[in-house]
Formats: C-alpha cells, structure tokens, sequence
C-alpha cells in the first residue's frame, strides 16, 4: 500500500503503539518466564485483563493524603506518553514535535515520573512505601552517572544528542556496529534497565519480597484505576526503554523512511518484535541469576559504570 | 673467545645439576670448582674485551663494560662458593643439595646477563635471576624468610614487568629505523641512534630505569631490598648485594647507551640522578637505628646503587670510570661484609646487633676483618671504594655538578657514621657487665690484643650474655669462612692502591664506550 | 564522526574486552574463578593475534597464537591447579579480608587508575602499522590496573594473578607495538613466564603450608 500517512497521524501512531503495546511487551515477558520454568504460564494478554480489572475496582486513599497522592500516577503516566514523540520509535527521520527534547530531555520526564510517584508514596506514611521510595531514590541517583555516560558516548559518537542522529550512525555502516564505544554503551544501557525496570538482579517480580523490594513498594498504597494506572506506567517504562534501546543502539533497522502506510505498519510490527525479543533476553536472565543482596547493587551499578566510561574512553583517542 | 663465552654460559648450570645428584661435601667441591674455573675464563677474557668487541652468533656480545660486570660477578661467585663451604657444614644434606642447586643456577643466570647481546636476551637472564633468587631468599623456611621471599618475587617480577614494556618500546624505536624483523640487539641499536624517534626511546628509559631500577634497589622501588637481603641465608645475601643488584643495574646502563645515542645526555643523566640522589639520601637515614645487622648492610647497598647512578649521571670520563671500578669494588668490599657479618650470625645465633659484643676477641679473625671490611666500604683509604669514590666526584666536580657531588659526599659520610658505630660496637666494645661472674671480669673481658691469634683449644669459657644458651666460646667457625673474606680485602687493596694495566685498560674502554654520546 | 574500519573496531573490542576481564578479576572473591577469567583474558590475547595474523599478512603471529594459547590458557591455570590444589579448590571459600576496598571501591579506584594510564599511553603519539592505538592506551590502562589488583587485594593467590595479568597486558602491548619481534624471542618470553609460574605457585605453597590461609595481612614482621 502506498498511500502516505500524514506527519501528525504518525505521531500521534507513535504514541499509540507504545501505550497499546505496553502491556503486551509484559505479558510476553511474563509467559517467556513460565515456560521456561516448565510452566504453562498466565495469557500473553494477561496484563490487559488486570488493567481492565483493577479500572473496575473502588479506588481508595490513605487518609491525610492530599491531593497529590491522587494526582501523581496521571501526571506519571502522561510524562511516560510524551516520551515516544522524542525518540525514533516508527521512523528514520525526526518528526515535528520530535524536536522537543533529545536524550536528555527524555531522560529528564523519565525521572519526573519517578520523582513524583516516589512523592506520593512518601506522603501516605505508609512504612512500606516510605521504604519502597527512598530505596528507589537512592539507587536512581546511584546509576545517574552511568546514565550520563552513555549519553556521553552518544555524544561523542554523534556530535549531538539527539537519538535520531545516532540510529542514523549506526545504521550507517558495518564498523559502526562493531565499534567498542558502540557495543560498551548498549551493554551499560542494558544493564541500566534492568535496574530501571526492576528485573533480576535488581529485585523479583515473583514470590515474596519485602526485605528486597524497590519499585514494587511505592505503589503499594494506591487501588483501583490510580494502581491501573501506575501499572501501566511502569509498564510503559519499560517498553520505552526497551525501544531506546532497540531502536537507537542496538537493531536501529526496520523503522519507516517514507511515509508510507505499508512502512508504517512493518515499523510497528517491527518494534514490537524487538521489544519481545528484549523481553525474552530479560526473560532468560531472570531465570539464571539470582537476586542481589541491596548493598550489592553498587557493585552491579559500578559494573554498569565501568561499561559506559570504558565506552567513553575509546572513543577519546579515536579508533574507539 | 667463543669457548670461553661458551663455557661460562655452560659450566656454572651444569654444576648446578651435578650438584643436585651429588652428596653435600661432593656438591661444596663442585660449587667452588666451578667459581673459581669461571672466575678464571673471565680473567682469560678480560685482554680481548679491553681492546675490542666480541660478537657471536648474533645474539652474544661481550664489550668492555660486559667484561667489568662479569669480573665482578665471577669474582664473588668463586669467593662466595668458598665462603658457603663453611657456612653450610651444619645443615643437611637436603637442604645443601637445593642450596648449591639454587646457588650455581643463580650464578650461572648472572653470568650470562652481561654476555647477552639483545635485549629480550638481557630481559629473560635478569628474569631468571629473580626467579632463582627468589627461592633462596625462601629456602630457610622460617616466617621472615618466607614473608621476604614473597615480598621480593612480587615487587621483583612487577618491576621486571615495566622492564619488558621498556623493551617492547625499544623494539618499536629499533624498529621504525631497522626494519620490522630487528632482534633488539645492542650495538645496531646504538649505531641508529640518533635517526631512533624520541618518544618511544625516552619511555623505554624511564620505564627501564623505573623497572629495573626496583632490582637495582633505587627508592622509591627498594622496599623488597632490606627484607630478602637480610632474610637470605648469607652467601645468598652476598651474592644479591654484590653480583644481582649489579647486574640489574647493567640493565640500565644498556638502556642508558641507548638513550643517549637517541636523545642526547639531558633526560637520561637527569633521571639517573633523581633516583641515585633519592637512593643515596634515604639509605644513609636508614643505616641509623638498624638493629639487624645484614639489614643494615642492604640499606648500605642501596645506598651504593645510588651512588652508582649518580655517578652514572656525572657523564665526565673520570666518573664513568670510578663507576666502572666501583662495580668492581663494591662487589668485592659488600661480599666481603656480608661475609663477615654471616660468621657473626654463625657465631653468636642471631642477626640482631645488640646481641653482638667482643668480636675482636671472640673471632680473632673474622672480628678484625669485618672491621676492615666495613672501613673498606665506607670508602676508607686504601680501599678500592675510596678510589671509585674519589674519582666518582672528581667527575663530577669537573662536569659542574657541583652541588650533586656535595650532597653525595655528605651523604656518604652520614653513611659511614651509620656503619662505622654498629660494626665498632661489635667488634670492639665488650659485653654489659651484669650476669657476668667474677672469674670473666678477672681475665678482663677488655679488648684483648690479637697477636699471634690461631683458632687454638685454649677456648676460655665466658659468659658474655647473662642469658645465653651456652657459653661463646673463642674461635672461628670455620677456616672456609675466613679465607673468602682475606682474598676480598686484598683485591680491595689491590684496586685502591694500584690497578693491573689491563684492568685499567678495560675500565677506560668501558667509560669510553658509556661516555660515547 | 567517522567511523574506525571493522579491523580497527574489533582489534579495540577485544582489547576493551581484556581490560574489563581485567576489573573482573579485581571484583572477584574467589581464586579459582580468578584463574579462569585469567585464561579467558589469555584466549583473547591469542583471537587478537589471530586477527592481526590475519589482517596485516604476518603468519609468525599464527604460531604465537598457538603457542600463547597453549601455555597461557591450558599451562598455566593446569599449573596453578597442579602445585596449589586444595587453596584455590571447588569448595575452598574465598579468603576473609582480602579486600582492603569493597569490591565497588576498588572498581570506581581502578577506573581512575585506567583513566590514568589510557591517557598517559594513548597522549603518546605511538603509531602503529599493525594495530589501533588505542589498542595501546587499553594495554596501558591494563596494566594500572593490574598493578591496582595487586595493591587492593590482600591475599597471596589474587597478588600473583594480578602478576599474570600485567604480563597479559604487557603482551597486549606488545601485539600493537612490536607485532614483529622474532617469534623466537617471543617464545622465551612464554616459556620464562612459565618459569615464573611455577615458583610463584611453590612460594604461595609455602605460605599457604605456613599461614594455613592465603592472607598477607600477617605479613609484618619485616619493617623499617
């Protein structure tokens, strides 16, 4: 089919896919992990069924909680919907609105949605939320630098940060993949999401985990649609990160060039093909390590750091 | 020539395994064959190197300064087989067969250095030396020794590890002019000098100085030093004072041709000097307050090496020579130090000094020669060291270095201070007078004279320390022990006062061929 | 900016690879697992000369590669196994107090160290035709570290890998640096490296048959 599809429907397409494929990306996830523990495992479309539940459920609030424990999870959810318009989700080329922000600027609505459901789980005075929050404070300042370098790699890479321009440079040879910059930084992003999104070996998602729990606790004050809608949050979290990923650093082919209808669609079913197959890779790791001890993930973040300023370093002298 | 080279590199490894199949008395015998063989081959090979030199089979080179290196190497490796002799007739049979095992291996390792004509070559021989040296420092068995020996391997192979980096980017300079395939050997080095790049040949010196200078002792990288050299059994600690830190230092000064030839005299003679002035500073602090006595002569090693290096760096003919003669000197006069202090150890059973009292009268040999012995080292005229020395700052006077000769001869004095009190205090001082009974103060445990002094029966029984075991009896342990020290001390008269022609002959072709910009 | 060719890019891969099995062993607590990231820094040190070999047409580098890979990554763990065998064995747990850093420390101190000599090396305008530079700032950054591993750790056996692991990096430099040496001078230095294997696994046997432990933090009789 070659009609094109106008600019603005693109957009708004991006936007789309990440929300409405969020929760498929978890359920593959989730079904990849049963059956590799020899279970049958829940329905890949398990997670829309819980978010539709818990929409029809009574929400309730602590009492003293004022109105930002009810307003956080919206404004969390709608920082984690304006991040596809930044980065190349469908297409090669940047969009319009694309031009809003670059990696940092991602970075920076990534860290205001966490910033603000940490808050409002703070401000119920519930013990395990107030441990949930500060734990993940911590441990998000603690992997900031590495965060940073690997925008230093891209930057040095590229000459700016915009992630357009670096899916374009690696796209654009057979060295650039194979660069150890290249390879270092998609190793410390890697590593990077795994703790951003809570998977093994940061914390576990399965069995009980109080003592260990980071992420899991600060929603644990919140019901109905505001816990749909932090679910969802964090789902759309990840598949973000799974497409900066994918899409800017480690597989940056498939995406649209034209405005084709037809490479539209294929940038679609593409992205969603890489975020499963991430999926299955976290899927894989979760199955093979275990859970790290809390005061252990510093040395899992200074291996992640280690990763990203040996990147840094190649890239000084050239060659790298 | 080429047999004699040969047979330097053989005899001392093959004695080295006759000596592991043989019994203890056989093994002494084959061990001090094989010095005093090897020590002549050097003598035999010293006319030729003196007037030219000798290149075989691309990779065996012997020039003048090879030729100083081996006479000092072969001369302790002869005097220090002699010396074990008697020092090893109370261990047994075991313990003998891995000590001269060790013992001609080392010596065969240190013999070869000199006569390697690359620099891989020269790497691997020093290697060698760390290794072998490595398990004699260990072979006592006591927690000091293994705790030295540790120590020593690693500090020793991490510095010998820079030394490889230094000869990888030596290769690389040689390599840019001599084309790809070139061996490192010394004398195309040399002639490409000039046309050698910069960088590269800069880094390989400092990195040879850094690294091998941790071998030679020069601080800040000497901290293995007092440890293995006071924990080693004593003819092993002779030989690492007087042959290895030697040998490493030719290293060097391999390194220091070359570095010369490439980037002119500036960088190499301003390193050489912060490290020998850093050495020669620290070690005559250190001599203070020492209280075990083979400690205290490696502290007096360092500070030797530093006076080397210094020496070194002067640059005039005069103190390229007094450096030559001084490698030659301190071989002799650092053995012959060890030699007596391992006598004293043997004697009173223990290395710490304050336990040492009487030795003029206790030792009537040993006593008064180690006396000497530390007099010669201390650069005390007619010694062969007060020559080196002399000349060393002669050079430096006359090259304008005027401070940096002031400072090495204050230094050297603060040095002797150091020695001179600890070696006076046990040889002539007598023992505290408490627990000592009435007959021992009757008989007067003064000074007695030493005339006419035999290791006769007529042992006095005296107690010289109220808790000793058993009473010191007068007497030396062993004749093997005293004869190594009385051939040292002549050879140190004998290059003090008047240097064979020929010898004079290798020591100036030696500086000329360091000089050589 | 441009990208390096796909030799350059993997020549610097692999180095960057060896310098971070480098850290590695600095994190690791155990001896046994030590020795074999050191035999698989080894083989890595042989896929780069196979790959030089390759690339820049010296078939020596085919024999070194052979020749590496036979001492370094079946020689010298065997060796190790052989002369130590119950201190570094399957069930020996690691040695108490053997960091003086935690493991995290150590790391973000030895990237200093890395930064350090990466610097140093790479500052120097050092060409070469066989390989990337920066395969040579990567060796330098190597062996601060491997100095830094035998500084930070306070036992016997991860003081000698540490040893082993700046002779790897040295290596390192020397396959950018001196891919030509003769093969021959090349094999002495293996084989002297054997050497030095093997007296360092009887010296740590002796201390282990002495202390009963491979700490050195007992190691203080001998000062001033």
């Amino acid at each position: 089919m070659s009609a094109a599809v106008p600019i603005p429907v693109i957009q708004l397409l991006q936007v789309l896919t990440v929300a409405l494929g969020a929760p498929g990306v978890m359920g593959v996830i989730a079904t990849v992990e049963a059956r590799l523990q020899g279970r049958r495992g829940p329905r890949l479309l398990q997670p829309y069924y819980d978010l539709a539940k818990l929409c029809r459920k009574e929400a309730l609030a602590p009492s003293g909680a004022s109105w930002f424990f009810l307003a956080a999870p919206l404004v969390a959810v709608t920082a984690y919907l304006t991040i596809p318009l930044l980065i190349p989700v469908l297409t090669t080329y940047g969009l319009p609105l694309g031009y809003m922000g670059d990696i940092l600027g991602g970075g920076f609505l990534l860290s205001l949605a966490s910033f603000v459901v940490a808050t409002a789980a703070l401000a119920t005075g519930s013990p395990y939320a107030q441990l949930g929050s500060s734990r993940a404070k911590t441990f998000s300042a603690i992997a900031e630098p590495v965060v940073l370098f690997v925008v230093f790699t891209v930057a040095l890479l590229t000459g700016t940060d915009l992630p357009y321009a670096l899916a374009a440079t690696v796209r654009s040879s057979a060295g650039q993949v194979i660069r150890p910059a290249h390879l270092l930084a998609s190793a410390a992003l890697f590593m990077v999401i795994l703790h951003e999104t809570g998977r093994i070996p940061v914390e576990t998602h399965t069995g009980t985990n109080e003592f260990g729990m980071i992420e899991e606790a600060r929603s644990f004050e919140h019901s109905g649609p505001y816990f749909a809608l932090l679910k969802w949050g964090s789902m759309l979290k990840q598949l973000i990160l799974f497409t900066i990923l994918a899409n800017v650093f480690l597989a940056p082919w498939g995406l649209a060039s034209t405005q084709r209808l037809g490479a539209v669609l294929l940038a679609i079913v593409a992205l969603l093909a890489k975020a499963a197959a991430i999926g299955v890779a976290v899927a894989v790791i979760d199955n093979s390590f275990a859970k790290l001890r809390l005061f252990k993930i510093t040395e899992y973040v200074s291996a992640a750091f280690l990763l990203a300023v040996t990147g840094v370093f190649t890239l000084y002298l050239g060659g790298g | 020539m080429l047999g004699i080279i040969l047979a330097l590199l053989i005899i001392p490894l093959a004695a080295g395994i006759a000596c592991f199949w043989s019994p203890a008395r056989a093994a002494a015998g084959i061990t001090i064959g094989s010095g005093i063989t090897c020590f002549c081959l050097v003598i035999a090979l010293i006319p030729e190197v003196a007037h030219g030199t000798l290149n075989y089979l691309s990779y065996l080179r012997a020039d003048a300064v090879s030729g100083i290196f081996l006479l000092a190497t072969a001369f302790l490796y002869a005097a220090v087989a002699v010396y074990a002799a008697g020092y090893l007739q109370h261990h047994d049979a075991r313990y003998a067969r891995r000590f001269y095992l060790g013992f001609n291996v080392f010596a065969w390792a240190m013999l070869a250095a000199p006569l390697m004509g690359s620099l891989a070559l020269l790497w691997i021989a020093v290697e060698v030396t760390t290794v072998v040296s490595a398990l004699l420092v260990a072979i006592e068995n006591t927690d000091g020794a293994a705790e030295a020996a540790w120590k020593y391997v690693l500090i020793a192979s991490a510095g010998l590890g820079l030394g490889l980096l230094a000869t990888i980017f030596a290769y690389y300079a040689g390599a840019q002019v001599l084309g790809a395939h070139s061996n490192l050997t010394i004398q195309p080095l040399l002639s490409a000098g000039p046309r050698l790049p910069k960088t590269p040949v800069e880094l390989a010196f400092l990195l040879a100085v850094l690294g091998y200078g941790t071998k030679v002792g020069l601080v800040p990288v000497h901290t293995w030093l007092p440890d293995a050299h006071s924990e080693a059994p004593t003819p092993v600690s002779a030989l690492l004072s007087g042959a290895l830190l030697a040998t490493s230092f030719y290293a060097i000064l391999r390194f220091y041709q070359v570095a010369t030839a490439a980037l002119g005299t500036g960088l190499p003679r301003d390193t050489l000097l912060a490290f020998g002035i850093a050495s020669l500073l620290l070690a005559s602090l250190y001599v203070f307050g020492q209280r075990d006595i083979k400690r205290l002569l490696a502290y007096s090693s360092v500070e030797h090496m530093g006076i080397l290096a210094i020496g070194v760096s002067f640059g005039a003919p005069v103190a390229l020579a007094g450096v030559l003669l001084h490698v030659m000197a301190h071989a002799a006069a650092k053995g012959n130090a060890f030699m007596g202090a391992g006598v004293f150890t043997v004697k009173y059973g223990t290395k710490q000094m304050s336990a040492m009292r009487d030795g003029l009268r206790l030792l009537p040999w040993s006593g008064p020669l180690f006396l000497l012995a530390i007099l010669a080292l201390s650069a005390f005229p007619p010694s062969g060291i007060f020559r080196s020395e002399f000349q060393i700052v002669a050079g430096g006077l006359s090259s304008g270095s005027d401070a940096a000769a002031a400072v090495l001869v204050i230094l050297v004095t603060l040095a002797f201070f150091g020695l001179a009190a600890a070696a006076t205090a046990m040889v002539l001082t007598s023992p505290p007078r408490e627990g000592a009974t009435l007959e021992a103060q009757a008989l007067g445990v003064e000074t007695a004279t030493i005339g006419g002094a035999h290791a006769d029966g007529a042992a006095v029984a005296v107690k010289s320390r109220p808790h000793a075991a058993r009473p010191l009896t007068r007497g030396e342990p062993s004749a093997f022990m005293v004869v190594p020290v009385l051939a040292g001390l002549a050879v140190l008269v004998l290059l003090g006062v008047h240097p064979p022609g020929e010898l004079t002959d290798l020591i100036t072709r030696g500086a000329a061929q360091l000089g050589t910009p | 900016m441009s990208s390096p060719g796909v030799y350059e890019g993997t020549a610097n891969a692999v180095a960057a690879l060896m310098l971070l099995i480098e850290f590695g062993m600095l994190r690791q607590a155990l001896v046994r697992d030590q020795v074999r990231l050191y035999a698989a820094q080894s083989a890595l040190i042989s896929v780069l000369a196979v790959v030089i070999a390759a690339v820049r047409d010296l078939p020596e580098l085919y024999a070194l590669a052979a020749l590496s890979a036979a001492l370094k990554v079946i020689g010298v763990p065997l060796v190790l196994r052989r002369l130590l065998g119950r201190p570094i064995g399957e069930d020996t747990p690691g040695v108490p107090g053997s960091y003086t850093l935690g493991p995290a420390s150590a790391v973000l101190a030895s990237i200093g160290l890395a930064a350090f000599g990466f610097f140093c090396f790479g500052n120097l305008g050092i060409r070469s035709a066989e390989a990337p530079t920066t395969a040579l700032a990567i060796a330098g950054a190597m062996v601060f570290v491997a100095f830094g591993l035998m500084i930070v750790r306070r036992d016997v056996a991860s003081q000698a890998i540490g040893f082993f692991s700046l002779e790897n990096a040295i290596s390192l430099a020397a396959l950018v640096v001196a891919a030509g040496l003769p093969l021959i001078l090349e094999t002495a230095f293996l084989f002297d490296l054997l050497l030095a294997v093997v007296v360092f696994a009887m010296l740590i046997r002796a201390h282990h048959a002495r202390a009963e432990s491979l700490s050195t933090a007992d190691l203080t009789r001998l000062r001033g």
